[in-house]
């Protein structure tokens, strides 16, 4: 009996959200079809792959990542550096040193990083807040006000700090907000519907759903990205057909596998070796399950998932 | 020693004394004064606050209080010590849980309807009523010198002629009483007697001329209230009706609370001395005194309770129940006497109990599976008692499935920061004007009754509402801001619906958004539990042909509100009827009738028990549930569409 394909069509699409400005733009999202299924329709668009920066300099990155951005003085030397990785779409800057129980750096210093990489880039950018609610009620607010006109992706909005936010980067300034919910589909729904409500548009938002590394609890977040796309695509649920963006280096670059040192853990081998192959595999299963765009850190990782996704595109 | 001093909403005081160091709810309790603290004295419900009028407290200050209430004196009672001769006042609302004990001889008509349709139904669908308890004439020869018989001989002699049958008991409470009345009525007597087909029990003897009625004692003991019916076993005539909050509350708002406490040194005597002594007997004695009617006539008895309740009630070791694999000591018993546990009616009185289906699935949900009779048509309905717990049995003639979810205290007030039992002064109904903002109320009580506080049909009501009006957001955030809109100093809002001019107690009513959330979780678990369910037997919900709705949540749930805030699938209302407290109903029919107690075994044990917390998608179906109306909105297209409307 000869093959006889039977493509699955839906009648709905995943949202496409731009972000950056001028001709330096890069889109998220459009698809129709479950992620890499190109014999089923063409694919729109393809995932993108964005580089993470953080305010704290270089600190706390392993050797191979330093090496790279070696002869790099200044945080405006880092992002070009970053923005001129192989494969890489966009520049992640997160402001990590904010979080009051770390550095607990002022919102100004923090905005000062913020212009400084703005300035030396032209590239599209994503701002990832300090994680702690509070203080990111006040600070993404003022990366939107300081960043108008460059349409960056703000991440994250909580269902604890949402109006604030959601409002200043969805309505105030015209960002695009990151939706941030705990891998749980009907959590990811539930702030899309409270964000919309406050008069965001929904074309305007990214869900970043959660995430973990592969091995740690990571099922669920396969689980989850595969139940989103398919209310997305099979019911026509617009209250999840937002794109998705997962910051993959933030997860994968704190687990043992990347952090234990090759003097504890001889019979691991190489210690960036490790970093890249947890952040690659991390990647490659998000990619896999529904991501429209992941974020990185090691040059390695960047220029092999850009490949890899061109490969099955 | 210091002089501790309750004072009242009401000018009345209790006095007692405490050491330096002693906890101001326990001397509370230790002086039967009512202050309600549903975390047990944890200092994380906030609702035992009592104010400080003279002397002084030694309290920690907790998130509860702002420091302006502080400044007036307010304190947390389970915070505080004693440190020198003080004066407190407790607030309306901190005792209103413990309801003034309601006793009628007649109750409503309404109330006396349930009973006589439920009756009318169970002979309707084949179940005669009858039972085995009779009145009988005696007549004997008097005994004389030729005829030497002892008493309870010739009594058991005559009997048997009688009625023929081998084994006759007369126990001591009426041995002691027979030569008495045999001389007196030169014998010739009435008999109370139990009798079956080998076997009679001699309950009681009057003369042949006393005007005699057997008297039976339904009763449902919930973890919150606990009511009660005196009844005449021959026709099924109510004598009495009472109802009264359940004593163990002060050991903890949920059946999980109680059992920790019960495992304490001497705490399944505290906890059934509580139950028995502090809430059965007296409203025993409440009833009998109404209805002029003696309390050794009640000569038996049948609890419906919940299966941590009918443990405790007959102290029984609970704990089995709370830990893995949740194991009770028995589904069915026949081996319990009033006696045995010290309930005061007829000695001997046999206590029937509803039979429990899992340890979290009880008496009260097979005698109301009795009542609905749902095992009697061949549609599919679904039967939910509502309560502490929430309990749900699906099906029809064919089959049968139960669950139990926890829904928490919220239903019957608890958990609220304004929440009270539908007791007087409850607000039980609420309107809001979407354009004012303003509300409307309806107060349980007389007529110009002052409002203290919401049950649970007023919280559906009031949250309806404000979801309804766009006052709150499907998360239950306030978004809009008005005179009743107000924000604490950690930004959590709250909707004023009585200041505390327009009500009846020392603060503001007011609805947090904390108290909507915990609602929002007590409704998702009853929404999710009836879908997971559901789709267990792949079913959906547009199969359902009836929704029978129990449960002490109010004289009258609005329907349409409890489909509005997703609570209750979005169906036609018609589907969905109340049947008010059918637990009591169930152990009304399971006492009058013993073919109807045989029918609730035989339910029982047809009935598959579906332990939740063992279905994966259980969890997913829950925090899809805690949405306003639902974070599926398809699910609920009606709701849509009244909003689009309004």
């Amino acid at each position: 009996m000869p093959f006889n394909h039977k493509p699955q069509k839906f009648n709905a699409k995943i949202n496409t959200v731009t972000i950056g400005s001028g001709d330096k733009t890069v889109t998220f999202g459009g698809d129709s079809t479950f992620p890499f299924y190109s014999f089923d329709a063409p694919a729109e668009n393809t995932p993108k792959v964005g580089v993470e920066i953080s305010d704290m300099g270089l600190e706390g990155f392993s050797a191979g990542i330093k090496a790279y951005y070696e002869g790099a003085e200044t945080m405006g030397d880092i992002a070009k550096k970053a923005a001129a990785m192989e494969g890489a779409d966009f520049l992640a800057l997160t402001l990590e040193g904010g979080d009051p129980n770390g550095a607990n750096k002022s919102i100004d210093e923090l905005l000062a990083v913020v212009k400084e990489v703005a300035e030396a880039v032209d590239c599209p950018l994503v701002v990832e807040g300090c994680k702690n609610v509070e203080k990111d009620a006040e600070l993404l607010p003022k990366v939107c006000e300081v960043l108008q006109g460059r349409n960056v992706l703000i991440l994250s909005e909580k269902e604890e700090n949402y109006k604030a936010i959601g409002a200043a980067a969805g309505l105030a300034y015209d960002q695009i907000v990151g939706a941030e919910s705990a891998v749980d589909i009907n959590l990811a729904k539930q702030l899309n519907v409270v964000t919309t409500q406050l008069g965001v548009n929904a074309q305007k938002i990214v869900m970043n759903i959660g995430s973990a590394a592969v091995g740690y609890g990571y099922e669920y977040v396969v689980s989850t990205m595969d139940r989103i796309k398919g209310a997305a695509l099979s019911q026509n649920d617009n209250m999840l057909q937002m794109p998705i963006i997962t910051p993959v280096s933030t997860e994968t670059w704190g687990v043992k596998e990347a952090m234990a040192s090759e003097a504890d853990m001889p019979e691991w081998g190489s210690q960036d070796e490790r970093g890249i192959d947890m952040e690659i595999m991390t990647a490659a299963a998000d990619l896999a399950a529904g991501s429209d765009a992941v974020i990185l850190r090691h040059p390695q990782s960047v220029a092999t998932i850009s490949k890899m996704i061109k490969a099955l595109a | 020693m210091y002089k501790v001093t309750f004072a009242f909403e009401d000018g009345s005081v209790v006095e007692a004394f405490a050491n330096e160091g002693d906890n101001l709810l326990e001397v509370a309790r230790g002086a039967n004064v009512a202050i309600d603290a549903p975390c047990s004295g944890n200092a994380s419900c906030g609702k035992c606050r009592v104010q400080l009028k003279s002397g002084e407290l030694n309290s920690k200050k907790t998130l509860h209080i702002s420091d302006e209430e502080y400044q007036a004196g307010w304190r947390l009672s389970c915070t505080s010590t004693v440190c020198a001769d003080v004066t407190v006042l407790v607030p309306d609302i901190a005792s209103a849980y413990k309801s003034r004990m309601k006793v009628a001889d007649l109750s409503s008509k309404e109330e006396i309807a349930i009973f006589e349709n439920a009756k009318r139904d169970i002979q309707f669908s084949g179940i005669e009523l009858k039972n085995s308890l009779e009145i009988v004439e005696v007549t004997m020869d008097p005994p004389s010198l030729d005829d030497t018989m002892p008493d309870n001989e010739r009594l058991v002699r005559a009997l048997r002629k009688f009625l023929n049958i081998k084994r006759i008991r007369i126990p001591y409470a009426v041995l002691r009483k027979l030569p008495d009345v045999l001389r007196e009525n030169d014998f010739a007597v009435k008999c109370v007697l139990r009798t079956t087909s080998d076997d009679m029990f001699v309950y009681d003897i009057f003369g042949k001329d006393e005007e005699v009625i057997a008297g039976g004692l339904a009763i449902d003991i919930g973890t919150t209230t606990v009511s009660a019916v005196l009844i005449n076993m021959d026709n099924g005539e109510i004598l009495a009706k009472g109802s009264a909050g359940n004593g163990q509350i002060r050991y903890g708002a949920d059946v999980i609370n109680r059992i920790i406490e019960s495992q304490k040194p001497g705490g399944k005597k505290k906890l059934q001395d509580a139950v028995i002594k502090e809430t059965i007997n007296p409203m025993i004695h409440e009833m009998c005194k109404n209805a002029k009617f003696p309390k050794t006539q009640i000569y038996r008895m049948c609890v419906a309770a919940n299966t941590t309740m009918n443990h405790l009630f007959a102290g029984i070791n609970a704990d089995p129940l709370r830990m893995e694999p949740y194991i009770p000591a028995f589904f069915k018993t026949n081996s319990l006497f009033a006696s045995d546990v010290g309930i005061d009616i007829n000695p001997d009185a046999h206590i029937i109990v509803a039979p429990n289906i899992g340890s979290y699935v009880g008496g009260d949900i097979t005698a109301g599976t009795l009542v609905s009779e749902i095992w009697n048509r061949p549609e599919f309905s679904l039967f939910i008692d509502l309560g502490t717990n929430g309990e749900l049995v699906f099906g029809n003639s064919d089959f049968m499935m139960s669950c139990a979810c926890s829904a928490g205290p919220a239903f019957e007030g608890g958990d609220i920061s304004c929440g009270m039992r539908a007791t007087d002064g409850a607000i039980e109904a609420c309107t809001i004007d979407k354009e004012t903002m303003e509300p409307t109320f309806k107060v349980v009580g007389e007529p110009g009754t002052k409002p203290i506080g919401l049950c649970g049909s007023g919280i559906i009501d009031v949250i309806s509402e404000l979801f309804m009006c766009e006052i709150i957001n499907p998360k239950g955030k306030f978004i809009r801001e008005g005179k009743r809109v107000r924000h604490d100093k950690y930004g959590m809002g709250s909707y004023v619906l009585a200041f505390e001019d327009e009500a009846g107690s020392v603060k503001d009513i007011e609805i947090t958004e904390v108290d909507i959330d915990n609602f929002i979780r007590a409704k998702g678990a009853i929404f999710s539990a009836i879908r997971t369910m559901l789709s267990s037997l792949d079913f959906d919900v547009s199969m359902i042909d009836d929704v029978y709705v129990a449960g002490g949540i109010g004289s009258g749930i609005n329907m349409k509100n409890a489909v509005n805030i997703g609570m209750f699938p979005d169906i036609p209302l018609e589907k969905f009827h109340y049947i008010g407290n059918s637990s009591l109903t169930g152990a009304y029919l399971m006492l009058l009738s013993t073919p109807a107690e045989r029918k609730t075994y035989e339910l029982a044990s047809n009935m598959t028990y579906m332990e939740l917390s063992t279905v994966p998608v259980y969890m997913d179906e829950f925090v899809g549930a805690c949405f306003i109306p639902h974070t599926d909105t398809t699910m609920f297209p009606t709701v849509m569409e009244e909003i689009q409307s309004r």
